[in-house]
C-alpha cells in the first residue's frame, strides 16, 4: 500500500482506473439519467391526456428516479475508484434528502400556484399569480401575520423571565433540584393538553377555579367581618369590581384574549429557553466571577459585565429557536378561540389550518404555507446576521 | 338510537312501575312468540317483535352477539333475493366510521350472518370522525377511491354522486328497503341527483328547540305560560330576563344561546336555524342561494335579520353570559345549557339525552323540546319583500348518514350486485326498528318507526318514547323544513361563513348588512373556484329540479 503524495485526505490505494471503466461509469449515469428524462416525458404527456397509457400513478418515474441514484452511485466508483467510495459516504443521504425534502419543496409551489380546491370537479388547474394577488388582499392572512408580529415580540419579556428564572436556579437556593424539574414540567405537556386543561378548564368563566377566585374578590364582603378584615375586602371588591372581575371574561375581548394565548404559550415554551440558559449559565467559569470580585464590582455589574455578555450566544440561540417554534403557533388557538374574537388572537398557521382544512382550498393554502416559509428563511437569515455582526466586535 | 339517549330513556324509566310494566309487557310479548305488537302484521311482524328483544331495554348494552342475532333475523329479504353462495369469490371494501366503537362494528355484526350466507368478503376501513373528511375529499381528488361501499353524510353527497362517483340504486334495492317508509324530508329529491336514488338511509337528523321549563308559567320570571313561538319572543325573552336570576342555579339569569364562534362550518346550522323562518318560503325551494345564478342569498333582509337579531342581543350587557364571543355550539350545549346557564337552545338530539344521563347535567327535571320556533313574517326572496305571515322552517340540520355504493363495482354485475345487497342489508326496514330502538348512534328515519306501540311492546315507557319521537318527528315531517343543499363543498361555504359572522360580531364589520355582504362576496369567490356552471347544476339537482 501506499499514499499518494499530496492527498490529505490519505487516500490508501492509487487506483488505476480503465478508461473502459470511466466509460461504463458515464454510461450508466448518462443511460439512466435519459430514462429518468424519458419516464417523466412519458408520464407528464400522459397524466396531460397526450398519451393514452393510462398510468395510474407517478411510481414509474420514482422507480427510475431511483435506478438513476443507484446508477449515479455506482459511477461515482468506476470513474473516481476510492475517491468515488469516499463520496458514496454522503451522496445517498444528500439524494434522500433531495428526495424527501427538495422534490415535496419543488411539488408544493407547483401547488401554490395552482387553483385547487379539492371540491372542484376541474381538479389543480394551474392559475399563475392569482394565489399571490388573493393572498395581497386577504384582510385574514394580513390580520394573521399583524398578530404573528405582537405573539413575537413577547418573545423579550419570556427571555426576561427565563433568564430571571435560570439566574434563580443557578444560585444556592434551597430544592434546587425541585424547582428546576418543577419548571421544566410546562414544556413536557402538550399545548394541546395546556388549552384544554386552562384554557378551557381553568378559564371557565362559570366553574373555573380562576374564574371563580377572580369572582370572590370582586364580591362585596360580608357584613359580619370585624373591621380590620372588612374595609380591606371592601377595597379589594373595589379593585377587582373596576377590572370587571365580577364577570370575568378571558376570551372575549380582542386584547385580553390574544395576552391570554400569549400567556399559555408563554407558560409553556419560558422552561425551554430557561434551560438553554441555566445549561450557559453553568458554562461560565467561576474564576471570572472571582475576579471581578476581587476588583470590587457588585452582583449588577458582574451581571453586565460577565454574565450578559458571556451568555449572548446562547442567549441569541434560545430565541431563535424560540421565534422558530413562536412562528409556528396553532394548537392552542385552534382549541381555545379559533382564531377569534374576530381575528384576535388568529395567528397564520391556524389561519391556514382553516383554509386547508375545513375549505379543501389546498392551493391557496399551500401558497400562505410558502410564502410563510419565505418570510421566515429571509427574517431568520436577518437576524442571524445581525446577531452575528453585534457579537463579533466583542469577541 | 343514540347511545346516550338510549341510557337516558332506561335510566328514567328504571326507577318507576312502569318498568314493572314494561317488563311485563315483554313477558308478555316473549310468552306469545313475539306476535304481541299490534302494529306488526305477518312473519315482518314476528321479526321486528322478535328483535326488539335483544337483549331487551334495560337489560345492558348490545354487543357482537346480539348484532349478529338482529343480523341473522333480518336475513328474509336478503334471502328473497340472493341465492346462498351466490358472491362467492366478491371481495367489497366498506369504508365507515367507528365512532363510539359503534357504526362500522355494528354493520360488522350485521353483515357477518350475510356473509356467511353470500359467501362475499367484506374489507373494512374504520375511521375516527375527524379523519373522515380529509380521507373521503382526498380519495376524491387524487382518484384513489378505494372502498365499494360507504357510509356518508348527505351533505357529501355533492361531493360524490355530483362528480359520479356513485352507482345508481338498482330498482330491486329500493323494493327491498321498502324506499317509501322514509320520512318526508328523507324522500326525494334527498338521496337522489338528477333523478337517480344513490342512497340508502340509516340514520335521521335535525334540530330541535330546548328550553327550561321553569323559565315559563306563573310567576315565572320570564312572566309568560308559554315557552316562545317566534324568534321576536326569543329574542324579546332574551332581553326581558336580562338582570334576573335564574330560578335554578341563582347565578343570573339568560335567554337563548347563541354560539358565536365558530365549529369547524357546524355552527353555520345555528344561525340557519334563527334564519329559516325568515327566509324559507313556502313557494320557493331554496334558501342558501340563487337556483338559476348561485348568488348567495345571505345578504338578503332575511337573513340579515337573522344576523341582525344576535348582534341585538350582543349589545344588551348580559343577554348572553361572559365571554358568549368565544362559545362554540358545543360550549352553549354542554358547558352552558346543560349546567344551568341560559334557557333556550337548539340542539341536535344530544342535548336531550344528556339533560338526563350527564353528569354535568342540572336540568334532567325542567328541560323541555319543542320544534324550532318560527318568525311573524318571511321574506319572500323572488319578490324582494317581507310578507306579514307566520312561518315555519325546521332545521334538518345534515340529513343523517346514509349508505352508497361506489361506482368501481360497474362493470362486475356481481360484485355490483353483492354491494347493493350488503347496503341494503344494513338499511332494512326492520334492522332499522333495531338500530332507532337501541345504542347505534342512528335515530329513527321512518314512518314505520313511529309506531309506539312496537316500542312499548318491548318494554319501554310510552309517554317517554311518545315525547321523544314525537318532537322528531314534527320537524322531519314538516313542509317547509330546510334540507342540507348538499352541493359541493358545502362545508366551505360555512366555514368562511363562520369566520365572517366572529369579525360581524366582534364589531369589526359596520352593520349586520356589511357582515352577510361580506359573507355573500367570499361565498361567491367559493363558487367560482369549485365551478360556478357546475355548482348551478348540481344545487338544482339537490333540489330536485
Amino acid at each position: 500500500m501506499s499514499i499518494e503524495e499530496g492527498d490529505k485526505l490519505h487516500v490508501v490505494t492509487a487506483d488505476d482506473i480503465s478508461n473502459n471503466k470511466k466509460r461504463l461509469g458515464k454510461f450508466l449515469v448518462w443511460g439512466s439519467a435519459l430514462i429518468l428524462i424519458f419516464t417523466l416525458l412519458i408520464q407528464a404527456l400522459d397524466t396531460n391526456a397526450y398519451l393514452t397509457i393510462g398510468l395510474e400513478t407517478w411510481r414509474p418515474s420514482l422507480y427510475a428516479y431511483v435506478l438513476w441514484a443507484f446508477c449515479l452511485c455506482a459511477s461515482q466508483v468506476l470513474t473516481r475508484g476510492e475517491h468515488g467510495k469516499r463520496v458514496l459516504f454522503v451522496l445517498p443521504a444528500a439524494l434522500f434528502v433531495i428526495s424527501m425534502v427538495v422534490f415535496p419543496l419543488l411539488f408544493g409551489l407547483v401547488i401554490a400556484f395552482s387553483d385547487w380546491n379539492l371540491s372542484s370537479p376541474d381538479g389543480r388547474t394551474f392559475n399563475g399569480w392569482d394565489n399571490v394577488r388573493q393572498m395581497w388582499v386577504d384582510p385574514f392572512y394580513w390580520n394573521a401575520l399583524k398578530n404573528m408580529v405582537w405573539y413575537t415580540l413577547v418573545i423579550i419579556l419570556e427571555y426576561t423571565v427565563a433568564f430571571g428564572l435560570a439566574i434563580l436556579l443557578n444560585s444556592q437556593i434551597r430544592g434546587r433540584k425541585f424547582f428546576r424539574v418543577a419548571f421544566l414540567l410546562p414544556l413536557m405537556l402538550s399545548p394541546v393538553a395546556v388549552s384544554w386543561m386552562i384554557g378551557k378548564s381553568m378559564l371557565e368563566i362559570r366553574f373555573g377555579p380562576i374564574s371563580r377566585f377572580l369572582r370572590w374578590l370582586a364580591s362585596e364582603p360580608s357584613t359580619d367581618l370585624p373591621a380590620l378584615l372588612y374595609y380591606p375586602g371592601m377595597y379589594i371588591a373595589d379593585i377587582a369590581q373596576w377590572f370587571g372581575w365580577a364577570s370575568p371574561s378571558f376570551f372575549g375581548s380582542a386584547g385580553i384574549a390574544r395576552a391570554m394565548i400569549m400567556a399559555m404559550d408563554a407558560w409553556t415554551f419560558i422552561p425551554f429557553m430557561m434551560i438553554m440558559i441555566l445549561a450557559g449559565l453553568q458554562a461560565i467559569p467561576r474564576e471570572l466571577y472571582e475576579a471581578s470580585e476581587v476588583d470590587g464590582a457588585s452582583k449588577w455589574r458582574q451581571f453586565l459585565e460577565i454574565t450578559f455578555p458571556l451568555m449572548l450566544p446562547v442567549s441569541i440561540t434560545a430565541v431563535l429557536i424560540r421565534i422558530i417554534f413562536k412562528l409556528k403557533l396553532a394548537d392552542i388557538i385552534i382549541n381555545i378561540t379559533s382564531g377569534g374574537p374576530g381575528g384576535a388572537t388568529d395567528s397564520v398557521t391556524s389561519f391556514i389550518f382553516r383554509e386547508y382544512r375545513d375549505r379543501s382550498n389546498v392551493g391557496y393554502g399551500t401558497l400562505l404555507a410558502i410564502v410563510y416559509l419565505v418570510i421566515i428563511v429571509i427574517a431568520m437569515t436577518v437576524l442571524i446576521k445581525i446577531a452575528d455582526r453585534w457579537m463579533k466586535p466583542r469577541y | 338510537m343514540k347511545v346516550d339517549l338510549y341510557n337516558a330513556i332506561v335510566s328514567a324509566q328504571m326507577s318507576r312501575r312502569k318498568m314493572l310494566k314494561g317488563s311485563a309487557s315483554l313477558g308478555a310479548v316473549a310468552a306469545m312468540g313475539g306476535l304481541g305488537s299490534a302494529a306488526s302484521a305477518g312473519a315482518h311482524g314476528g321479526v321486528r317483535a322478535e328483535i326488539m328483544k335483544i337483549p331487551g331495554v334495560g337489560m345492558g348494552s348490545p354487543g357482537d352477539p346480539e348484532w349478529q342475532k338482529v343480523g341473522e333475523l333480518c336475513m328474509g329479504p336478503v334471502k328473497e333475493r340472493v341465492a346462498e353462495g351466490e358472491f362467492k369469490g366478491v371481495e367489497l371494501t366498506f369504508m365507515g366510521l367507528n365512532n363510539q366503537n359503534l357504526h362500522n362494528f355494528l354493520f360488522r355484526g350485521f353483515l357477518k350472518p350475510w356473509e356467511a350466507y353470500t359467501g362475499a368478503k367484506i374489507n373494512w376501513i374504520d375511521l375516527a370522525q375527524a379523519d373522515y373528511n380529509p380521507r373521503l375529499q382526498q380519495s376524491i381528488a387524487t382518484k384513489t377511491v378505494d372502498f365499494d361501499i360507504i357510509e356518508m353524510g348527505a351533505p357529501f353527497e355533492g361531493d360524490t354522486a355530483g362528480q359520479g362517483l356513485l352507482n345508481e340504486m338498482p330498482g330491486w334495492v329500493k323494493d327491498q328497503i321498502e324506499y317509501d317508509d322514509l320520512v318526508g324530508y328523507l324522500q326525494p329529491p334527498v338521496g337522489t341527483w338528477d333523478g337517480k336514488a344513490y342512497r340508502i338511509n340509516i340514520d335521521g337528523d335535525c334540530h330541535t328547540f330546548c328550553y327550561r321549563k321553569d323559565y315559563f308559567g306563573t310567576g315565572s320570571i320570564t312572566g309568560r305560560m308559554n315557552p316562545p313561538n317566534t324568534w321576536q319572543e326569543v329574542n324579546q325573552i332574551s332581553k326581558d330576563v336580562v338582570g334576573k336570576t335564574d330560578p335554578l342555579t341563582g347565578l343570573p339569569a339568560h335567554g337563548f344561546l347563541d354560539p358565536l364562534k365558530g365549529w369547524g362550518g357546524f355552527g353555520m346550522y345555528f344561525l340557519t336555524d334563527r334564519a329559516g323562518p325568515y327566509v324559507k318560503h313556502p313557494d320557493d325551494p331554496a334558501f342558501l342561494f340563487d337556483i338559476d345564478t348561485m348568488k348567495p342569498r345571505i345578504n338578503n333582509p332575511g337573513w340579515v335579520q337573522a344576523i341582525q337579531d344576535v348582534m341585538d342581543l350582543i349589545k344588551i350587557e348580559g343577554a348572553y353570559p361572559a365571554d358568549q364571543i368565544n362559545a362554540d355550539p358545543g360550549t352553549t350545549g354542554f358547558q352552558q345549557f346543560l349546567a344551568g346557564t341560559g334557557s333556550m337552545l337548539t340542539w341536535w338530539g344530544d342535548i336531550g339525552s344528556n339533560a338526563r344521563t350527564s353528569d354535568t347535567s342540572v336540568i334532567g327535571d325542567v328541560v323541555g323540546f319543542s320544534a324550532i320556533p318560527g318568525s311573524d313574517r318571511v321574506y319572500n326572496h323572488g319578490k324582494g319583500a317581507w310578507e306579514n305571515t307566520y312561518n315555519e322552517a325546521p332545521n334538518n340540520a345534515y340529513l343523517g348518514w346514509g349508505v352508497y355504493v361506489t361506482n368501481r363495482v360497474e362493470g362486475d354485475a356481481k360484485k355490483r350486485k353483492a354491494a347493493w345487497s350488503a347496503a341494503a342489508h344494513i338499511g332494512g326496514k326492520d334492522i332499522s326498528l333495531w338500530t332507532s330502538a337501541y345504542p347505534s348512534g342512528f335515530q329513527p328515519y321512518r314512518n314505520s318507526h313511529f309506531n309506539y306501540d312496537e316500542w312499548e311492546a318491548a318494554g319501554y315507557d310510552r309517554a317517554f318514547v311518545e315525547d321523544y319521537l314525537g318532537s322528531n318527528l314534527d320537524t322531519y315531517n314538516h313542509p317547509n323544513s330546510l334540507n342540507e343543499p348538499r352541493i359541493p363543498g358545502i362545508f366551505q361555504y360555512y366555514s368562511v361563513a363562520e369566520d365572517e359572522l366572529a369579525k360581524g360580531y366582534a364589531g369589526q364589520y359596520g352593520s349586520a348588512q356589511e357582515t352577510a355582504d361580506a359573507i355573500a362576496v367570499a361565498w361567491e369567490k367559493i363558487t367560482d373556484q369549485i365551478g360556478r356552471e357546475s355548482q348551478v347544476k348540481l344545487y338544482k339537482a339537490a333540489l330536485g329540479l
